[in-house]
């Protein structure tokens, strides 16, 4: 088991490696062997942008910060919605279908028009980033926590049943801990988009965030190139944490998976058991 | 009784049912899969309604005798709660009767022990064989003390040995608890080394075509399975289905 999780992370290290020298490579050729004059434009070394970014990391780091708070705040009421609807839509079959036609339009509208439409209601753009952050978590966090709740088999229901458990008591003590997997799925694939929703109406407008430094640094010869790329690093590993954070939290609550003390007590049953 | 299948049509599942079962009594319907076995035990415990007809428990209704906690009931997989511990799937009926921590605690113990799964408190379900699986799912049917348990093909997904275990546990527990015990199986010899009385059903539309009084004495012990007198009965029983 522990050989397996090595074995993992040293093929992700290999890995990493790999593409980082590939990178540096590439730059490499496009600057010195062809000579190119805009290679800097093209693809900067990568060690000039890590350089970047750690001699500019106040800067960078306080504008992923403010976009990263806009986003969570948008996923945390995404996500709260997102729920609500499924709990809404798992009362009755018609609920369903009256509801997700709706939800599925919604989600079809193309979320840099629905930017400028949100920015004018609002008229606020950290507003604006919230807005749409939920807009984006909403659905896939409806849909998976929908999908788990319907999940749910008959005979834990029949159980609930003959216990003569009253309906709020099924969804505490049923419904709810059996769909956190789904739910947490959805949470997944939600949080990167609604980064990438938050930077995006920053590129739309605004004077602050990573979104702004990205589209500002564009204007900037081969300067910006590096600026640009250092930021375009910063919001992608945004984007990773807000999903590792997911994870994270999902670790943390599944009964009997992480806990310190399960583990330990585990651990020694199956000392016993051998 | 009948009641719509999935394409909405009517379908007879029972007909013309009609048997007594005595307090404290083991009795185990057979049958082939369609004779309406587990629609006659759904009906019981009123998780279904029967179009005709009526079910009464010691002078109550199904509904009264469900939601005062009559029954418990152990399906063919365990139907454990995953994410809870062994202890808190058993804890899972006195926490709806909201019991105190420690009752809790004193109940479970009590049950866990009575299905010999002590050791076993705080391991996930998915930590266990199937047959440590049903027995969770038996403790958790009985933690509430209910006077009547429904078991539905309990054992039919189990192996040979774990199966033949269980049945003598199954009939330690009946002794211990003096439940009356509605057993549905599609094991011939099962039913007859189980049980009082074998209700022998037989379907389209199911009814019951006979009743079959099993005269071992009790309490039965392994060597009685191979008996010429539990033969002769497991024959005899198998001489319903095909008069039929």
């Amino acid at each position: 088991m522990k050989e397996k999780k090595t074995n993992k992370t040293i093929s992700i290290i290999v890995c990493l490696a790999l593409l980082m020298g590939l990178w540096e490579f590439i730059a490499f050729y496009l600057d010195k062997m062809l000579k190119d004059p805009m290679a800097v434009k093209k693809l900067p070394y990568l060690h000039s942008v890590i350089a970047k970014i750690f001699t500019d990391f106040d800067s960078l780091f306080s504008a992923v910060m403010f976009t990263f708070t806009k986003a969570l705040q948008g996923f945390a009421i995404g996500s709260v919605i997102g729920i609500c609807i499924a709990i809404f839509m798992s009362f009755h079959k018609s609920l369903e279908k009256m509801i997700l036609p709706y939800m599925i339009v919604l989600q079809m509208i193309p979320i840099l028009a629905l930017a400028p439409i949100v920015y004018t209601v609002v008229k606020d753009s950290g507003m604006s980033r919230t807005v749409l952050a939920a807009f984006i978590t909403f659905f896939p966090v409806a849909v998976n926590m929908y999908q788990g709740l319907r999940s749910v088999d008959n005979d834990k229901k029949d159980i609930m049943r003959i216990l003569a458990a009253r309906r709020i008591t099924v969804y505490t003590k049923l419904m709810f801990p059996f769909s956190r997997q789904y739910l947490f799925t959805g949470l997944k694939l939600a949080a990167p988009s609604a980064v990438t929703a938050a930077v995006l109406v920053e590129m739309m407008g605004s004077s602050e965030g990573i979104g702004f430094k990205i589209l500002s640094s564009l204007y900037y010869g081969a300067t910006g190139a590096i600026n640009f790329w250092a930021s375009v690093v910063m919001a992608s590993l945004m984007g990773i944490s807000t999903y590792l954070l997911v994870v994270l939290i999902e670790k943390l609550t599944t009964p009997g998976v992480i806990t310190l003390k399960t583990f330990k007590r585990r651990r020694g049953a199956e000392n016993e058991q051998s | 009784m009948t009641y719509l299948n999935a394409k909405g049509e009517p379908t007879e599942a029972l007909k013309n049912v009609s048997f007594n079962i005595d307090k404290g009594d083991f009795i185990s319907l057979v049958g082939p899969s369609g004779c309406g076995k587990s629609t006659m035990l759904r009906i019981i415990c009123d998780l279904l309604q029967p179009t005709k007809g009526e079910v009464i428990i010691s002078g109550y209704t199904p509904r009264e005798e469900r939601l005062s906690h009559s029954f418990g009931m152990v399906f063919q997989s365990a139907v454990l709660f995953d994410w809870r511990t062994v202890r808190k799937n058993i804890c899972l009926p006195l926490e709806l009767q909201k019991m105190s921590k420690k009752e809790q605690k004193k109940r479970s113990d009590e049950v866990l022990e009575l299905v010999g799964l002590t050791d076993y408190a705080d391991h996930y379900p998915y930590q266990l064989s199937g047959g440590m699986q049903q027995r969770v799912g038996i403790a958790r049917a009985l933690a509430l003390d209910p006077p009547i348990l429904l078991m539905d093909e309990p054992f039919s997904a189990l192996d040979e040995f774990t199966r033949e275990k269980l049945n003598d546990d199954i009939l330690r527990i009946w002794r211990q608890t003096h439940k009356t015990v509605i057993f549905i199986t599609h094991n011939i010899q099962e039913a007859v080394y189980l049980s009082d009385k074998v209700a022998v059903f037989s379907p389209h539309p199911g009814r019951l075509s006979a009743m079959v009084d099993i005269t071992l004495p009790r309490p039965r012990r392994k060597e009685m399975r191979y008996t010429p007198e539990c033969n002769a009965l497991v024959e005899h029983i198998r001489g319903c289905f095909e008069g039929v």
